[in-house]
């Protein structure tokens, strides 16, 4: 009986562990969405933090014409305004890829867990990027680079160059929420690496994503004026 | 879902819910300084991505009438808020408070809408406009 008793331990414990490792990997399935409206990023900053432009990049910001939002013209919004804009998004997760898939322009991103990135990367920049990831405890830390510089970081004219870089992590907090960081890196925009941080939530059981396609009935855009940021706007 | 519970259904949302992420900016196609608030009689629903587009016939003192183009919220943000693709119908009359387009034309962003039943709804989304979520 003992005996038994032993190699019935000895089964449970070597079944157990591997199932024991993997369940250590939190699981960010489901549908989320950030938990405020992060249309203007500056603003959304916490008190007293500013973006550490170059003089170039405030020249930009500051001189931005609201009417060439690429939204406006049905483009991407770029990896890490997908999430931080205010629309849900589906996260789909497997031990290799973890996908995202955004209702807003119903676009996605493929994130290659201990993945790397082509090797010419820089040479077929993307709307949406490179990204690959790896676990550090309950984060799920993803970088990305090989983007174009036809994004905005947010609704309110923050531009980049193709030297972007991003650092994300998403960390597990609870069952219902996420806790999102992105540290932007620019050395053409931005003097120094700067993060943004969001709580991102889980939506409804009932609610599911909506298909949004942005050419169905687009009738804006040849409409648009050139316009200034107004401060403040 | 009827028309009365949806837009009832809307109201009880409207502090909660959080608009669909806007396709343009507000600014560059509407005037915040032209606010117009405009009673009429549905003409048109366009149902669509990325603004629903409704059309309102307008009777101006004199007697003579203007149809009004309507830009609201996009169909996914209006849906979560109680909107269905019937709640507009044609011969509703309906009041809108919405912001006029800089090229002076017929066009208005619609902010909110004052259905026939008196209930005041969030029509527009997180674009930066008045009354929009957006910071």
């Amino acid at each position: 009986m003992r005996y038994s008793l032993y190699l019935l331990s000895c089964a449970l414990i070597g079944g157990a562990l591997p199932a024991l490792a993997q369940s250590k990997t939190p699981d960010l399935s489901g549908m989320w969405d950030g938990a405020r409206p992060t249309g203007d990023i500056a603003r959304a900053l916490p008190k007293g933090e500013k973006i550490p432009f170059t003089p170039l990049g405030l020249e930009k910001y500051k001189n931005v014409d609201m009417a060439t939002n690429p939204n406006g013209q049905c483009l991407p919004p770029g990896p890490s305004r997908s999430v931080t804009g205010p629309s849900p998004f589906q996260i789909v997760q497997s031990p290799d890829i973890v996908a995202i898939l955004f209702e807003n322009h119903f676009d996605f991103r493929m994130i290659y867990i201990n993945g790397k990135h082509p090797a010419d990367v820089a040479d077929y920049p993307t709307f949406m990027g490179h990204s690959i990831g790896k676990w550090e405890g309950d984060t799920l830390v993803v970088d990305t680079v090989g983007m174009n510089d036809r994004t905005w970081l947010d609704s309110n004219g923050l531009q980049h160059s193709e030297k972007l870089h991003l650092t994300e992590k998403f960390s597990k907090k609870g069952n219902d929420t996420i806790h999102y960081a992105v540290t932007y890196e620019d050395p053409v925009y931005f003097t120094k690496p700067w993060t943004f941080d969001l709580e991102v939530v889980r939506q409804k059981k009932d609610d599911r994503l909506l298909e949004y396609v942005c050419e169905e009935n687009e009738k804006d855009f040849k409409t648009l004026k050139p316009t200034s940021r107004k401060v403040g706007e | 879902m009827t028309q009365k519970l949806a837009f009832s259904l809307a109201a009880v949302l409207l502090a909660a819910a959080l608009p669909a992420l806007a396709h343009h900016s507000f600014s560059a196609e509407y005037d915040n300084n032209k606010p117009i608030t405009l009673k009429g009689k549905v003409t048109k629903v366009e149902w669509a991505n990325p603004h629903i587009y409704y059309y309102l016939d307008v009777t101006d003192a004199k007697g003579a009438t203007k149809n009004y183009a309507i830009e609201g919220g996009a169909p996914n943000g209006l849906y979560r808020q109680g909107w269905r693709k019937d709640s507009l119908k044609i011969g509703d009359v309906i009041t809108v408070d919405g912001y006029q387009a800089k090229d002076g034309t017929d066009h208005v962003n619609g902010r909110s809408v004052i259905t026939a039943e008196g209930k005041k709804i969030f029509a527009g989304s997180d674009d930066g406009g008045p009354n929009s979520n957006y910071r």
